[in-house]
């Protein structure tokens, strides 16, 4: 086996410096056991494997090893190869515990849904020969837009005033990304900061990760919409602030007597919504949106196509600021 | 005497069946009455299962389940003194069935739309459901079948059983 993943290394990368020959691998279903040097063959082609992806998790890198960062070997592309990993967990949204199922087969069909379309992640998917879905994607090259926003050098009246008008333009852009799912009966499925891409260059803003399952409800597309008014409130305050954070960010904590416990997330108890009773310059039409997710509110929006109408309006306003 | 039509929403749950319960209360010393107990199918989502047998195994086994409460339902009510002949029950399947072919199906968008709609083309005068009393995040997150047919609900009357 080592020996045909050193032709095949040969035939392709002739210039491959490395010492070490893996496996070739047909079937992935055993997808622990494949690392770096091996190769995963699917139809007629195959992908050098160089690691396991990772995602950090409580400050640490967590491998997820049913995810390879490869080399496709005819052509030299760097993909991310997501492998049939039928996993079941419990996803915390406040105090509710919801049964989460990852499903390749979800993101497969989103993935054909969605080819062209430049708002996600593009790839493609294939069959192994035990009949495995793997799912070849191509990799981003950009970052969280949390940590894009984070990370913008400056107070929070210079931010809002200078650079959240195009962050809210383009996230009004992402957001008529997932209505087009919606349209078409699918759902993101986990719709949260990280799982929101800025690609270098293109300054797009780029859905990630599809392969969320999950029991369906009355409203299918809750979860969703709860997902993108958390991240606009993000995006909105530059950081999600709550009752044990303020400090952090340079504001004065006896402010908090000001709040009433209508003000903050009616999901996340200690996260404030009411942003306005913070930073005043907060137009009225936009904290009215960010108050539709809090405690107080007896009107929730049931779908994307609301919550995109009311931050067009409020767009236009701060336009006009 | 013109009929009195009830459309009893249905799902299996505690809850509905005291929403049963509270027609037969009300039906046993009625005659002239129309009653459909109405379960509005939500079939399982096929992305939970790993592939296409799994999950029509998994939708007759829910269906099978649903039309033994249906059935149940049925007899708790002709057991508390309404005329057999006035009671019925409704399985509405949804169109992604993989047993059921019909023009008129649950597009699963939303069960509370659904019941209104049947409620509407039946004619029904009173809809009767029971109320799962969950709390304001829970009706955010997954929303509520009870409050969609009360905020959405025209031309008749509601009654949300506790």
């Amino acid at each position: 086996m080592s020996k045909e993943v050193r032709d095949l290394i040969k035939l392709h990368l002739p210039d491959y410096s490395g010492s070490r020959f893996g496996n070739l691998y047909t079937d992935t279903t055993e997808f622990m056991n494949i690392d770096f040097s091996d190769v995963i063959q699917l139809g007629d082609e195959h992908f050098l494997v160089s690691k396991n992806e990772m995602e950090r998790r409580f400050g640490l890198d967590d491998p997820k090893y049913w995810v390879k960062r490869c080399k496709r070997l005819e052509n030299g592309q760097p993909q991310i190869l997501k492998l049939a990993f039928y996993e079941k967990f419990p996803m915390n949204i406040g105090p509710f515990k919801i049964e989460c199922y990852r499903s390749p087969r979800k993101e497969a069909r989103i993935l054909d849904l969605v080819r062209g379309d430049m708002r996600f992640m593009q790839g493609y998917s294939d069959n192994d020969s035990a009949g495995n879905n793997v799912r070849v994607l191509d990799i981003i090259r950009g970052k969280r837009l949390d940590v894009w926003v984070h990370n913008i050098p400056v107070d929070h009246r210079t931010y809002f005033h200078e650079h959240f008008p195009e962050i809210f333009e383009k996230y009004i852009g992402a957001c008529e990304a997932i209505k087009f799912l919606h349209d078409n009966d699918e759902k993101h499925g986990d719709v949260r900061r990280d799982h929101l891409w800025v690609e270098y260059g293109t300054g797009d803003y780029r859905w990630i990760d599809f392969d969320y399952a999950f029991e369906l409800y009355e409203n299918p597309f809750g979860l969703d919409v709860f997902g993108l008014g958390s991240i606009l409130i993000y995006l909105v305050g530059k950081a999600n602030l709550t009752s044990q954070t303020l400090h952090e960010y340079g504001i004065d904590p006896s402010m908090l007597s000001s709040f009433s416990p209508g003000d903050y997330s009616v999901i996340i108890g200690n996260r404030i919504v009411n942003l306005r009773k913070i930073y005043d310059y907060i137009p009225a039409s936009l904290n009215n949106i960010l108050m539709h997710f809090s405690s107080s509110s007896s009107v929730f929006y049931e779908s994307v196509d609301e919550l995109i109408f009311d931050m067009n309006n409020s767009l236009k306003e701060i336009r006009g600021l | 005497m013109e009929t009195m039509k009830m459309l009893i929403a249905f799902d299996g749950s505690e809850n509905s069946f005291k929403a049963v319960e509270y027609v037969g209360n009300i039906a046993r010393n009625c005659s002239g009455c129309e009653i459909v107990i109405l379960y509005v199918e939500r079939l399982p989502d096929k992305d939970l299962f790993n592939d296409d047998a799994a999950w029509e195994k998994q939708c007759a086994e829910n269906e099978q389940a649903i039309k033994d409460k249906l059935a149940e339902a049925e007899k708790k009510l002709v057991s508390m003194g309404v005329n057999p002949g006035e009671v019925m029950t409704e399985y509405f399947a949804s169109c992604k069935s993989p047993f059921h072919e019909t023009d008129i199906c649950s597009t699963g968008r939303s069960i509370g739309m659904d019941i209104l709609r049947i409620r509407e083309e039946g004619e029904y005068g009173t809809i009767v459901i029971g109320r799962r009393g969950v709390s304001k995040a829970e009706e955010f997150l997954f929303g509520s079948v009870s409050t969609k047919v009360v905020q959405s609900a025209v031309g008749c009357t509601v009654w949300v059983v506790n």
